[in-house]
């Protein structure tokens, strides 16, 4: 017998605060009351038909049920569940937080509320519980007091829910980091264009202004992380045109009453906050929960649940939903800037430096429409002029006034020349994410130091080096974290740590007429050379640099960089020596699983004088997917002290 | 060694903010002009660190709907706040899709307009040669290519 307090309370006190009733009296008023119904006499006041149910749903125990615990998110916990939603309005149940049995009870209950609230009724506000519940014990709506939802309805009508995907915005060209990247869904209705459908983002919202605040507070949980629900359109320009990332989009195969489901449920955890973790609860963890809800059968967030390491990357969980089957083709959605590229990689140099003149000044639009070249190549340059001006503006080089002038006076010239006759706004489509190299990596190897034979066992959890084949990477970048490689020297039976990588990112961006981006890293680490002695040291590194690059032929790109390196160990004079210096280097690709480095670097240090050289010839052949074969040729002068090294090692890649 | 620290970090936390300063809001309703809406900061180094952490500024929950009355009301076309926001929203690649007469942006304007498919061609063509009178001057308004354009699907 459960009593409805709520129910009781409510009424009693509107009224009796109006004759002026001493509390004492109300709260009498209600024990007895309360008694009663406990007692049973008085059970009219309780609806019997809430009792049955209750008692139906306790019989068949339907709070272990996978869908309710999916819907409530909830995980095991030792014996018991907990929720990972950390927002106490996200249950009706005081401690429905780890009791799922109490917060299905209480669903029930608040089902048969007269609250006459509308949108905030539990019935409105947990559109996905009700619907599920009211199919498992087949309730009766006619038991039910009547309730319209307007703003649910309205949000149902607008999305129109019949079909999935999951869109997943690449890396940055010259941001590295953001390969960790972020998945959304999309949710289609009946609309043919996808720019019409609607976006479901879980993101932490913030307005600070400041980027190291937000980088900081975002990876250590400072922010709350929400679902939101927008036009895809807005998405796409977020990430198309203003970051200048490629998007990959995956449709999924759920059916149209999934999807539905699946909405619902996101209406449930509408302005409902989790603690946001930029590496483990991000937005690609906690989208899985969306497609549990669509399917409750699919076990997808549990695969990471279960794992020990501690981050989630948003090309894992692509992986994790593709092995479920709900993926079975891809769709890409190329940048603002790859499209430019491409348009100017099919003009003749001559077009490609007249498209960049007229973008640059619009006035030449009007030569360039009257001039004597073919109609088509015409048109290509103002296409390209066009995309470059909006380029521009994306990149803040124009204000907004002269942004408008510009853009129209490039489209007045373009519009009378017709449509286009090729289709060089047609992008072709480059490997997707999915199908490059797994990113952990582990290798074993050997060879010579000086004259010294060793063996070397590495370790990288994540993510992609430079030598690593770029298919389904971004091109000419690295990004490597917490790397460990050890050695054994059989001779002299010693086992050392030859290098613990913290983290190791190089971004090298090719300038070229339309784009000068530039080329930079950084890395920390323990690192090993010689020292003073005479002995390979390990010490602490700091290491930044910035550059410049350019494309060669063979996929190839030519580097130079100036760079600063902050070196601590306790065998060196002062702890500390500070260094600055150069590197250069150039990589080359022939073959798309071959690639072959040659690097150099000389820095000079203060604090303790000295000088360090390296020289390196470095080549890998990707074997497969997860199977590569690198050989090094190197040598490094340091504190005057030489050495040459050769190694072969096999890497494989998990 | 600490002290170098420190200043390497308020060097770093400087030049971010005086990035941050450059970052400039801008409203209305033409060209141009909700690329940057919602971002509390546009500055490029921003944006990468924002690209990194996923995070979305300001109060961006269930867009369903979201207001375009300030940029006028259309006024041959029934009352659809949803052409008005995709137009206010996508001016910029419509205007272009519509110089170079084809592109997402314009299917996804025709179908928002209940063009017929087979009516299409023709009226991307017509969009395409009457451009100026679409896009009327760099001041146009979200009201006017609406209302300007449905002229040519008659």
């Amino acid at each position: 017998m459960i009593v409805t307090m709520p129910m009781l309370y409510c009424p009693f006190r509107k009224s009796c605060d109006a004759m002026g009733t001493h509390p004492l009296l109300i709260w009498l008023l209600v024990l007895i009351v309360n008694l009663a119904a406990l007692a049973g006499v008085c059970s009219g006041t309780d609806d019997p038909y809430l009792a049955e149910l209750q008692s139906r749903a306790a019989e068949r125990q339907l709070h272990r049920e996978r869908t309710w615990e999916v819907l409530l998110h909830y995980r095991p916990r030792g014996d018991g569940r907990e929720s990972l939603v950390d927002d106490p309005r996200f249950f009706l149940a005081p401690g429905g937080k780890t009791d799922p049995a109490a917060e299905l009870s209480a669903t029930l209950r608040s089902l048969f509320s007269t609250d006459a609230s509308g949108d905030e009724h539990p019935r409105c506000r947990f559109p996905a519980r009700t619907a599920w519940l009211a199919e498992e014990l087949a309730i009766d709506a006619g038991h039910l007091p009547p309730m319209a939802c307007p703003q649910l309805d309205e949000a149902l009508a607008a999305v129109n829910p019949r079909s999935a995907v999951l869109v997943f915005p690449a890396a940055h060209p010259n941001g590295p980091a953001s390969m960790f990247g972020h998945t959304l869904l999309r949710v289609g209705s009946t609309y043919r264009s996808d720019l019409l459908s609607y976006a479901v983002n879980y993101a932490s919202h913030t307005t600070d202004t400041n980027g190291i605040v937000y980088a900081f507070k975002g990876i250590f949980g400072g922010y709350s992380g929400y679902y939101s629900i927008l036009p895809y359109y807005e998405k796409v320009k977020e990430y198309n045109d203003l970051e200048h990332r490629d998007v990959w989009e995956y449709p999924l195969t759920l059916a149209p009453d999934e999807v539905r489901r699946m909405v619902l449920h996101i209406w449930e955890l509408r302005g409902i906050a989790s603690d946001y973790y930029f590496f483990d609860e991000n937005c690609s963890f906690n989208l899985l929960f969306l497609l549990e809800a669509a399917r409750p059968r699919l076990r997808l967030a549990e695969e990471f649940w279960n794992r020990s390491s501690f981050w989630v990357m948003p090309a894992d969980t692509v992986a994790v939903i593709g092995r479920a089957g709900l993926i079975e083709k891809q769709t890409y959605r190329p940048a603002q800037a790859t499209r430019i590229l491409h348009r100017a990689s099919l003009l003749s140099p001559d077009a490609r430096h007249e498209a960049l003149q007229t973008a640059l000044s619009p006035q030449r639009a009007q030569a360039v429409a009257a001039s004597g070249r073919p109609p088509e190549e015409r048109r290509q340059i103002l296409n390209l002029a066009a995309e470059y001006v909006q380029y521009r503006y994306s990149r803040k080089e124009l204000e907004q006034p002269e942004f408008q002038r510009q853009f129209l006076e490039v489209l007045k010239v373009r519009s009378p020349l017709g449509p286009d006759e090729s289709d060089a706004g047609e992008v072709p489509v480059p490997p997707a994410p999915e199908t490059g190299h797994l990113p952990g990596r582990v290798g074993l190897g050997g060879g010579y130091r000086h004259d010294t034979p060793f063996v070397e066992a590495s370790i990288r959890p994540a993510y992609h080096a430079l030598l690593d084949a770029d298919e389904g990477y971004s091109p000419h970048s690295q990004i490597i974290f917490a790397e460990a490689v050890g050695r054994y020297y059989p001779e002299r039976h010693s086992i050392r740590l030859q290098r613990f990588t913290a983290v190791d990112i190089v971004s090298l961006a090719p300038r070229d007429e339309f784009f000068k981006p530039i080329s930079w890293k950084v890395n920390g680490g323990l690192f090993r050379r010689p020292f003073a002695d005479g002995s390979d040291r390990l010490f602490l590194r700091l290491n930044t640099g910035g550059g410049m690059a350019w494309s060669v032929p063979g996929n190839g790109v030519v580097y130079g960089m100036a760079e600063l390196d902050l070196n601590l160990s306790d065998r060196l004079r002062d702890k500390a020596v500070l260094g600055a210096g150069v590197s250069a280097g150039v990589i080359v690709s022939p073959v798309d699983c071959w690639k072959v480095a040659l690097s150099g670097s000389a820095l000079a240090y203060g604090l303790q004088y000295h000088e360090y050289y390296r020289l390196a010839l470095e080549q890998n052949l990707a074997l497969s997917r997860t199977l590569g074969l690198g050989l090094t040729a190197s040598w490094e002068r340091s504190f005057d002290r030489s050495r040459a090294e050769a190694m072969l090692m096999v890497n494989r890649y998990f | 060694m600490k002290r170098a620290l420190l200043a390497v970090a308020i060097t770093v936390v400087t030049a971010a903010s005086a990035f941050a300063a450059s970052g400039k809001v801008n409203t209305g309703c033409g060209l141009g002009t909700v690329l940057w809406k919602g971002r509390a900061d546009s500055s490029v180094f921003s944006q990468a660190l924002q690209a990194t952490t996923n995070q979305t500024f300001g109060n961006q929950t269930f867009g369903i709907t979201s207001g375009t009355l300030e940029c006028g009301t259309p006024g041959k076309v029934v009352q659809n706040e949803r052409l008005n926001h995709f137009v206010r929203a996508n001016m910029d690649n419509l205007a272009r899709d519509i110089a170079q007469g084809r592109g997402e942006s314009l299917d996804a304007f025709a179908e928002l307009l209940q063009v017929p498919a087979e009516k299409r061609p023709g009226f991307y063509a017509a969009l395409q040669s009457n451009f100026a009178s679409v896009f009327t001057s760099e001041n146009v308004v979200v009201a006017e290519v609406i209302d300007n354009a449905v002229a040519l699907t008659n």
